[in-house]
């Protein structure tokens, strides 16, 4: 079933607004109205527009905005147009159903169910299904096609995670094998000095530890930094309150249990090959 | 009882090709007091003498004792806790640590000693004006001459008061006149009690000792008593 479009005809809503209040004995339906919609044409609830169910304004006819809504974000319509009206069912049916326009002849085919109770979908679509022939009614869940793509994009993400895991571990292992080198002088006189092996190591570990919580948390802090920028320009490009990154607790967690045992074990790994040479290596330099 | 006694003392290394021999049934005794001068051409191994005496490096064979402890059968850390303790070590090139002051490089070893922190400072402040650098306390190596750099590591190499203390030619980075004044200083450490042996290539240094020995090809040669 294809979604019934309505386009909103600004010259019409500019019209019903500086009217006022229409002095119809019934008042004009009411109907929500995306905030993209009541921002660009400075729309509040009372404020009156009229609707069209084709591009062309034909037949169009005039609604009460009662409120506005965020539209659920959705990453499959996030090119689309964010200008969007709610109306009730009846009153979306009188307006599509001009006889100038084709549309008119479509039928409600296919119902998506969203209940508060989901375990009662089960039951009310039957209920709908026996009582209208002809209708099929189904859980939403069910109705999003789109969910494979979602698991394609997960796994690419975790691909792309694994490749990123593997080379910064990579880089980390050459980069403490080089900061431990380095100090290699200064292992070398705590050595002679007469400090065990055991306690440059532990100094060492204690070092690294140090450089790799503090390397993970601001990691953290630039993902989250990044997260926020990223969601703030996408969220203003497409004009969307869908979140279009997240740092979640979970990914926070794994960053953590991933860097910090790899910093250390890192530095401990290159510190031992240097603690394992003679000591009187060390004192030739 | 000496301080060290050596006895037929060799140090092989495996090279591959061939092993070489740098120290060879050296037999050796400090006592308590003495100053040594260690003399002989390049290569002939007085180096190596020198850091098998430290507890630096362990010998292929032959025994050796410090304070009466028989040092070839000790682990790493009772290697090190006698070279914490018994031994202080000056080498050419100073080995200060680079990111702590002067101060803290003398505290080092006594930290490590587990010396209190009223007595350490108080050890710093001795040991400093001992030195001359009182001056220089919160420098870092960078900021400090080389003289005085070597000055420094005497300080720090004297900070748990060890009974024998071995430069390796202390004197070999530094000008003539610098040179001089490490000499004056560590012939002081000695007068004031500290067993010396010196690896130096300088002959008026080594005429400060009591003996000089002369080594060759790994071998000690000959002995000379100065005063
Ligand atoms: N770690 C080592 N591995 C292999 N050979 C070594 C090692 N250390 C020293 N040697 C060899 O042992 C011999 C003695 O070296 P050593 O450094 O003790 O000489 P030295 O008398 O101190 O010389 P110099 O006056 O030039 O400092 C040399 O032939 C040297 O090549
Ligand atoms: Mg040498």
């Amino acid at each position: 079933m294809r979604r019934a479009r309505l386009w909103v005809m600004a010259s019409a809503v500019t019209l019903a607004v500086s009217g006022g209040g229409v002095d119809a004995a019934e008042p004009a339906p009411g109907v929500l109205i995306s905030r993209q919609l009541a921002e660009a044409k400075a729309l509040s609830p009372g404020s009156q527009i009229r609707l069209a169910p084709g591009g062309d304004g034909q037949s169009a006819q005039t609604f009460r905005v009662l409120g506005i809504y965020e539209p659920t974000p959705d990453p499959m319509e996030i090119s689309e147009s964010k200008f969007k009206v709610r109306l009730h069912l009846p009153d979306m049916a009188r307006l599509v159903s001009g006889p100038a326009d084709l549309m008119a002849a479509e039928t409600v085919d296919q119902v998506n169910l969203v209940l508060r109770d989901p375990r009662q979908a089960s039951t009310i679509a039957t209920q709908l299904m026996t009582g209208t022939p002809g209708i099929v009614a189904r859980q939403a869940r069910a109705a999003v096609s789109g969910a494979g793509t979602f698991v394609v994009i997960e796994r690419f993400h975790l691909a792309i995670a694994i490749v990123t895991i593997i080379a910064s571990a990579l880089f980390l292992l050459a980069l403490s094998v080089m900061l431990v080198d380095e100090r290699r002088d200064t292992v070398g006189v705590l050595r002679l000095i007469g400090l065990t092996t055991r306690r440059v190591l532990a100094q060492i570990f204690l070092e690294s530890l140090v450089v790799a919580v503090g390397g993970a948390v601001f990691g953290i802090g630039l993902a989250a930094a990044s997260q926020f920028a990223i969601n703030r320009y996408f969220q203003w490009h497409y004009n969307t309150a869908l979140v279009f990154v997240r740092v979640t607790p979970g990914v926070v967690a794994v960053c953590l249990a991933i860097a910090i045992p790899l910093g250390v074990v890192a530095s401990a790994a290159a510190s031992w090959s240097l603690l394992r040479k003679q000591l009187m290596t060390l004192a030739r330099r | 009882m000496s301080v060290i006694e050596a006895r037929d003392l060799t140090r092989v290394f495996p090279m591959p090709a061939g092993p070489v021999t740098a120290v060879r049934g050296v037999s050796l005794a400090v006592d308590p007091g003495d100053f040594v001068a260690l003399c002989g051409p390049s290569g002939c191994g007085k180096s190596t003498l020198l850091h098998l005496l430290g507890v630096v490096d362990t010998p292929s064979s032959g025994t050796l004792t410090v304070d009466g402890e028989d040092v070839a059968t000790l682990g790493d850390v009772a290697r090190s806790r006698i070279r914490l303790r018994k031994i202080g070590f000056v080498f050419q090139r100073f080995f200060l640590l680079p990111m702590l002051t002067a101060a803290e490089n003398i505290e080092l070893p006594m930290a490590e000693a587990g010396v209190s922190k009223s007595e350490r400072a108080h050890r710093v402040h001795e040991l400093l004006e001992y030195v001359e650098l009182s001056k220089r306390a919160d420098h870092r190596p960078s900021q400090l001459s080389g003289g005085e750099m070597q000055r420094i590591a005497i300080a720090r190499a004297l900070a748990n008061r060890p009974r024998l203390l071995l430069a390796d030619e202390p004197t070999g980075e530094l000008d003539q006149t610098t040179g001089q004044h490490i000499a004056e200083l560590l012939d002081r450490v000695n007068a004031d009690g500290t067993a010396l042996v010196i690896v130096t290539h300088d002959a008026v240094f080594a005429r400060r000792a009591r003996r000089i020995l002369t080594m060759r090809d790994g071998v000690l040669v000959s002995e000379e008593r100065v005063r």
